[in-house]
Order: structure tokens, then sequence, then C-alpha cells
């Protein structure tokens, strides 16, 4: 077509930078209109959040915090903050993590880092987690000449990116969380382990090698464009062995995350399994690790078992033996397709006692609920 | 030249002219900005249409529909306009006989006849003029009598005008026929420009283009007037060289074999338009001559224009839902898409009926038609806006009279948008095969209640204005911080597009105001309807 003729660079070039302005106006305007809000309501989501967690905007303290974190996604995300804000009104707790999906890829909502989100998790005073996931066939084949054609691009695609040829999206998009400043947790292909569940696993030739080098090629790329806001979470899929041999090394990851997801009775290979009995295997190698250990997705489902006492059983679990567990982060996720079968719902309010149990867990620790003096 | 000035001297306006002829270098020019043009209309879809732009099926069906209902007619338009031509002038030869047939119906005032037939009595090529009259008042004879027009009594035919001209064909024997509409004065050279075309026996009607003596007169003359000089100008002289041109409005010159081979004057509201079809679907050829040959009266006040825009709608629809399949087959391929074009135009009333009510959706419910940023749809659609108007304005150099219908034409496109409603109405009306009755379009100045003539644009304006603040008081007293701060752009832009819709119903609200019987009656000089309906 006629804009592949070489307008099209040019034109793409002029449409970005009157993106990039109105992107920027629409920021302000939002601002204004939090700001407003919060001075009609008298409140403010990022003044609770900031009381209970002071030092949310240093790095360093975000990378070894004396504080257990916690943390949401919530299925509506980034489109619709309703679910989540549901969520804490039900828990009555603000979490201090808020987390996001974004695939790579050529499409609006993949192609460029989604400040818009990131921008509102942070007014809310709440630390953005981004899963960011190497969907590689999501680029456009006719405005990406160079990479292989769409059918052949998900074999061995990890090599690829160590080799750089996704540069062309690393950069840009290294450069705006740069430009972002404050701290980000970054979760880069995860469960890179599993071969039954993203094609950045090994079912694509991708050698465990192969994914370390990747991990090490995006890391030097985000410390070239001074990204050095972002907070690596790696996180690998517990249940398969030797996982650990993806581990890209120490000086590289600043947290270490897994998924804790109790699918029940749903599927064949899968019972009704407590937090304890998803962990206990790993742990001792998570913790070898030395990192803050973050449960990236928790939920259970709710068929099979009784969901209150699997919550209740979790909480206890990580105030006493699992101690290197130092975030979790909710799966508020009411429909679940990617096991294609029915969706599955791993919110924790589908429960009611779940939903108590939760609650009281989260509460603030005593010291802040001390007795007025009389 | 300012519009006052360029509008003061009579001798200026009832005067000869003609589009200026197309230079090489202008057609090129053009090309290149079509070109252009057509590339941002690709970016445009190229961006539009992705999966991940749909928020909900039903709603961005409507307005993709909208939109591109509206970008396809532009497009269409341009590849119209590079085909631009102008029939070379050809002397009419001597010896032709010729009739002028003028009708007049009851409550046509009468001084306008007096002025019509004294003008048309000076047009030099020897011709036959006929009053073809059914008011049954004795000074219509006595008029024609004194003009030397011949009166031709006839009363009670069905078929209105064109039931009029068939049964004057049916007494007349002369081979050309002009059918002058009785506001129209036409120039003395007026035959003498047309009749030369006839050469070719292929020719089957000539048609001038249609100007005005009383834009300067009201807002709404104004407005009514812009909305036709693009296409009295460059669209037909397009359609001319496309060999689409049409009989529309007033003062087409007819072979009288011709209007015979399809049985007469075509019947109906757009009874033009059916003409023109039936005799292009017969094989007759069409000359457009882009020349002001004759000044008339366009609609003065509001309520006389929304009624002559609702019959044209309907009448249009009529074409599109009668004759349009019926011809299709007979027709060229050009001639096909034309006639699409022409019939499809009073779409704009569903189309505007989306663009109101999607903001009004919106602010209400939170249901969007389209996840796209609103920085992309500004970036991609800015250019096709640009183009549009640049095209648009490069081809008024092909005005028949650029000096007094050159311009931005706002207050056209205002009253158009601002008439969404009789479109609509004419579309529901053809739907629901109701009938219009036929009245002449009134030829004076009618005022009327506020209330009743604005109640359309006051709906929306009131309607957009409680959306806006009815989501502004949710935003604050009944969501979340987080909900607020994450839709502040969609909410701001849905406003924005809300209150842009309240401000392109300040045409037709204007327009109400100054037609509005209190604010008439302060300045004088026109006639209330209950006044005029005895005249």
């Amino acid at each position: 077509m006629l804009f592949h003729a070489g307008a099209d660079r040019f034109l793409r070039r002029g449409y970005a930078a009157v993106e990039d302005r109105l992107t920027r106006a629409g920021q302000q305007l939002s601002d204004a209109e939090g700001t407003a809000w919060e001075q009609t309501r008298g409140t403010s989501r990022r003044e609770e959040v900031r009381a209970e967690y002071p030092r949310l905007d240093d790095r360093a303290w975000l990378a070894a915090p004396d504080r257990f974190l916690t943390g949401a996604f919530d299925g509506g995300l980034p489109g619709s903050f309703t679910g989540l804000s549901g969520l804490e009104t039900a828990l009555q707790h603000r979490f201090p993590l808020v987390s996001i999906y974004q695939a790579w890829g050529d499409r609006e909502d993949e192609a460029r880092f989604p400040s818009r989100a990131v921008e509102t998790i942070d007014r809310l005073g709440s630390v953005p987690i981004i899963t960011w996931e190497p969907w590689v066939k999501d680029f456009d084949a006719t405005l990406r000449p160079n990479l292989p054609p769409v059918a052949e691009r998900e074999y061995a695609s990890l090599a690829a990116i160590a080799h750089g040829d996704y540069d062309f999206y690393i950069v840009p998009w290294a450069t705006e969380a740069a430009k972002y400043g404050k701290p980000l947790f970054l979760r880069f292909a995860h469960e890179m382990n599993d071969p039954y569940r993203y094609p950045w696993g090994p079912q694509n030739g991708n050698r465990p090698e192969d994914f370390i080098a990747a991990w090490k090629h995006v890391h030097a790329v985000f410390r070239k464009m001074n990204a050095t806001n972002v907070l690596w979470v790696w996180s690998p899929h517990i249940s398969m062995p030797w996982f650990e041999y993806y581990y890209p090394g120490a000086e590289y990851v600043d947290w270490v995350g897994t998924g804790v997801l109790n699918y029940a009775d749903v599927a064949p290979w899968s019972r009704w399994w407590t937090f304890r009995q998803i962990i206990e295997k790993a742990y001792p190698t998570l913790k070898g690790l030395a990192k803050p250990v973050m449960i990236t997705e928790l939920g259970t489902l709710t068929t099979g078992g009784n969901a209150a006492q699997w919550y209740a059983d979790m909480f206890r679990d990580l105030n006493g033996e699992y101690g290197a567990v130092r975030a979790i982060v909710f799966f508020n996720q009411t429909e679940d397709v990617t096991l294609s079968t029915a969706p599955l719902n791993w919110s924790v309010l589908q429960s009611a006692g779940a939903t108590a149990v939760t609650r009281r867990a989260l509460q603030p620790p005593a010291r802040t609920t001390r007795t007025a003096p009389s | 030249m300012s519009f006052r000035r360029a509008w003061q001297d009579d001798s200026e306006v009832f005067r000869h002219r003609r589009a200026r002829p197309v230079a090489r270098w202008e057609r090129w020019t053009l090309g290149v900005l079509i070109f252009l043009g057509l590339q941002s209309v690709a970016l445009f879809a190229w961006w539009w249409f992705r999966a991940e732009h749909v928020a909900n099926g039903v709603l961005f069906a409507l307005l993709s529909f909208a939109t591109w209902y509206g970008i396809s007619r532009m497009v269409i338009g341009w590849y119209n306009a590079i085909h631009v031509e102008q029939p070379p002038i050809r002397p009419a030869p001597e010896g032709l006989r010729v009739a002028i047939f003028i009708t007049s119906s009851p409550g046509e005032p009468y001084a306008m006849f007096e002025r019509t037939l004294a003008a048309v009595r000076e047009v030099r090529y020897p011709h036959t003029t006929y009053l073809l009259d059914d008011t049954r008042d004795p000074r219509f004879a006595a008029l024609a009598a004194e003009t030397g027009a011949r009166h031709l009594e006839l009363i009670g035919i069905p078929g209105a005008k064109a039931g009029k001209i068939n049964a004057a064909l049916a007494r007349t024997t002369e081979e050309l026929v002009l059918v002058l509409d009785p506001d129209h004065i036409p120039f003395p050279e007026f035959l003498d420009r047309v009749l030369g075309y006839f050469d070719d026996p292929g020719i089957g009607f000539v048609q001038v283009a249609q100007a005005y003596h009383n834009v300067r007169r009201s807002f709404v003359a104004r407005a009514a007037a812009e909305q036709t000089f693009a296409f009295y100008g460059p669209v037909l002289q397009g359609m001319h060289g496309t060999g689409t041109a049409v009989a529309i409005g007033a003062n087409c010159t007819f072979r009288r074999a011709a209007l015979e081979s399809i049985g007469g004057h075509g019947v109906g509201l757009a009874e033009d338009l059916v003409t023109a079809i039936r005799l292009h679907a017969a094989g007759w050829r069409s000359v457009y001559v882009p020349e002001v040959l004759a000044r008339g009266l366009v609609p003065e006040d509001l309520d006389s224009f929304l009624r002559q825009q609702r019959k044209w709608a309907r009448g249009v629809y009529e074409v599109l839902l009668r004759e349009y399949p019926r011809a299709f087959r007979r027709l060229t391929n050009h001639q096909r898409l034309s006639y699409l074009m022409i019939a499809t135009y009073y779409l704009v009333g569903l189309t505007s009926l989306v663009y109101l009510a999607i903001p009004l959706l919106y602010l209400l419910t939170g249901v969007q038609p389209a996840a796209m940023f609103l920085g992309e749809y500004i970036a991609h659609a800015a250019p096709v806006g640009f183009f549009g108007v640049i095209n648009y304005r490069f081809a008024q150099r092909w005005l028949c009279d650029p000096e007094r219908e050159r311009g931005w034409h706002w207050r056209g496109t205002l009253l158009k948008i601002g008439s969404w409603s009789v479109y609509l109405q004419g579309l529901l009306l053809a739907l629901g095969n109701v009938t219009v009755p036929y009245i002449p379009t009134a030829k004076e100045r009618q005022t009327g209640n506020f209330g009743r003539l604005a109640a359309v644009p006051l709906t929306v304006v009131l309607l957009s204005v409680a959306a806006v603040v009815v989501s502004f008081v949710r935003r604050f007293w009944f969501l979340s911080e987080a909900e607020v701060r994450s839709t502040s752009g969609a909410t701001a832009g849905m406003a924005g597009f809300a209150i842009a819709n309240c401000l392109l119903m300040s045409g037709r609200l204007y327009a109400a105001w100054k037609d509005s019987d209190r604010h008439s009656a302060r300045d004088g000089g026109t006639r209330s309807r209950s006044s005029s309906s005895a005249g």
C-alpha cells in the first residue's frame, strides 16, 4: 500500500510527537481532576498508602523491604480500576503494589510503555508490577520485515532477543521506563521453564542458557537507557523441577517470584493443594537464592475444598516457616480463560469466608491500632 | 472582497458569470493534494479497523458506519473533482423553437411573478413563455397577457408542478423546454448559452448553475446558499466530466423528445432527480453549464429551510428506494455511483444521531464503542480532516461566482449538522412510506415560536449538558479515586465531544432565535406565519 512507500516512517514520527504531547496534556488533566477529587472528598489513596508504607519511592528499600508487602492484580486492569477498588473496599486494605500485564507487540496496547496505567498507579500511591511477556508473534510482519515470518518467529525467540533482534522494541520501552523514573517491578518472561504454557518456554527450543542470555541482554539495555529504577522479578514455574537452571544470577535479579494458584479439581493433573503443598518442595531452592520472594499470582478456586481455610492456612504459614516470602499479589481474575475450559474464578471475594479471613490478616499490625490514651 | 460589498451592487449580482477554465497546473496540484489525502485516509483506515479497538461490537459498527460514511463520500468527492470539466462554449443556432415554462401555485406572491415574467420577456433568444397557472387568481392571466406570455389554466391536475408540466407539454409543440422556477430571474443571455449544446442529438437536457440573489437577507439564507456553492461549482463540473450531470434544483432545459421517451417529466418530491435518472437510464446524455444565468431565492427563515430540506430528503430516498433499483442496469458505472451518492446524501441525519448519542451513552452508562487512545485518534484523524478542508478550498477556484461564493462555509456546515433531525425524519418517512405533501418552498420570510423552532437543538444541548453534569457528580461523589483517575482521559474526551455537539447546534439555535416572533417583531420587516397564510 501507499504508506509503505516511505511516507510512513516520516508520518509515524510526526504522529508520535503529536501523541506524546497529547498524552502529557491528558496526564495533566487527569492529575488536576484527581487533585480536585481529593479535595472534594477530603481523602487521598496515596496518603493512605504512604502513611502505612512511607518508603515506596525508595528503590533500595523496595529491594529489601523491612515490611511485608501486599499487591493485587485485577482482571479489569489496566483499562478499568473498578475491580481493584471493589477488592480494596471488601478487604478494607490499600495495596502498596498493583500488578498489570503487558505483551510485546505492535498492537496499540502493546506498542509502548504503559505509561497511562503506570502513572495512574503511581498517583494512587502504589508501585506498579509489570509482567512483561515477549509474545514475539504480535509484531506486525509488514512493519518488521527484518523479523522471521510469524509462523517461525516463536522458535528460539529468547536467543533472538539475546541477539538484539528485538532491541527496536526494548530500547524505547526502557527509555520510557527510565523517563518514568520511580520504582517499578518488572517481571520479564515469567514461567519460562514451563513447556505447556507460553511460547518462550522450552518447547520452542529455548534452552536455559538462552533465557539467561536474553535476561542479561534486556537487563543491559535497561541499564544503558538508565532505567535503573526497575526492580527485576525473576519468576519461574516452581512445579517444574530444575527451574533454578534458569536463574540469571544475583546481580541481575532483585526479587524471586512465583505464582501459587490452587487449581483444585478442575484439571486431571490437579487436586486440592494447600499453599504449603504447592510451595514446600521448591521453597528451599527459592530461599537459597537469598532474594526476597514474591507470590506474584495468588489464589485458589473454591470447588472441592474450603477456601477460607486455604487462606487461613496460608497466612499462618507465611507468618511461620516461609519467612523469605516478603510479598503476595492477589490474582483477582474472575474469568481466567488460559486453561481454555470454563473460565476460572481466582478472586478471594467469591468466598465470604475467605474474604473475612483475608480482611483480618491484612489489618495493620497492632502498633497502628493502639488504643487511645484515656 | 467583503461579503457586504460583494452583494451590495445589484448590477454586479444580476450579471452573467462563468466558472474559470481549468488550467493544467491546477489539475496536477489537485491530483497531488488528492494523492496525499488518500494516503492520510489509508493510514486512518489501517489504524481504525483493528480488533483491539472494538470495545462494544454494536456501537463500534455504528461509529464505523458514521465515520466511514463521511470519509467515503469525501474520497468519492475527490474522485469526482479530478474529473472537473467544462463544456466548450457553443453558440445557439438560429431557428430553434423554445418554450419557457413557469408554474404558479396558490399562495405564491404575485409580485414575484411580475418580476420574473418581466425578466423572461427580456431573454434574447426567441421563445414562447407559458405560465402554468392554478391559482384561480385573475391577476395572473392578466399579467401573462401583459408580459407576452401564454396563460395555461391548469387546475386540479395531480402531480403538483410536474403534473402541470406534463399537461403543458401536451398542449405545446416546441422542441426544447426550459422549466424555470418562478422565483428565478433569468438573465437575457440565458438561452443563448444553453441551446447550442442541443446540436448533439444525444443530449437530453442541459442544466445550469442555480444561484441566489437574497443571500444576504438572513443567516439562514446565507447558510443555505453556502451549502449549494460547491455543488453547483466543482461538483457538478466533475459530474459533467463523468457523464453524470443531473437535472437538479431549477432552470433545466429539456429536449421534448427526451421527456416524451420516458413518458413525461417525473413526478415526486424530488421530481428533478426522478426525471434525470430516467433520462440517463434511457440513454440520454446531459450537459452541465457552469454559468450563473439566473438568480432566485433561497429560504430565508429556518422553518422554510427545514421544510424544504425535509421534502428533499424524503424525495431523495424515494429515488433511492424506487427509481435507483429500476434504472440500475441501464446506467453507466459512473451514473450508478453518482446517483447512489446523491440518494444517500441525507443519511447524514442518521450518522449525526450516532455522533450525538455516543458521548451521552458513555457519560451516563460508561459504555463506549471503541477502545482508542484519544491522542491516537486525533493524530490519525487530523490529516484526513486537513486534506478534506484543503481540497475543498482548492476546488473553490472553479466556483461559478468565486467572488461571492468562496469561503469556509461554516454557516452552511453548522446549519446542515443542525438540521440532522429533519434528514432523519425524511429517512423514517421514506421507510414508513409516509407521504409528504408537495408544497412549493416558501418565498417569503416566515417567523414562528422560538420553542418550536429550537426544540431539537435545545434538547440536544440540554441533554448534553445534563449528561456532563451527571457524569461529574457521579465521579466526584460515587466513584473511587482509582476509578476516577484511570478514566479521566476518556471522560474528558467524551465530555468534550458532548460540548462540541452543543456548539454544532449553535447554527440552528441562532437561526431559531432570529426567526422567533418576539425577536422579529423588534426587527420588523417580516411576516409571521399566521398572517402570511391569509395572503
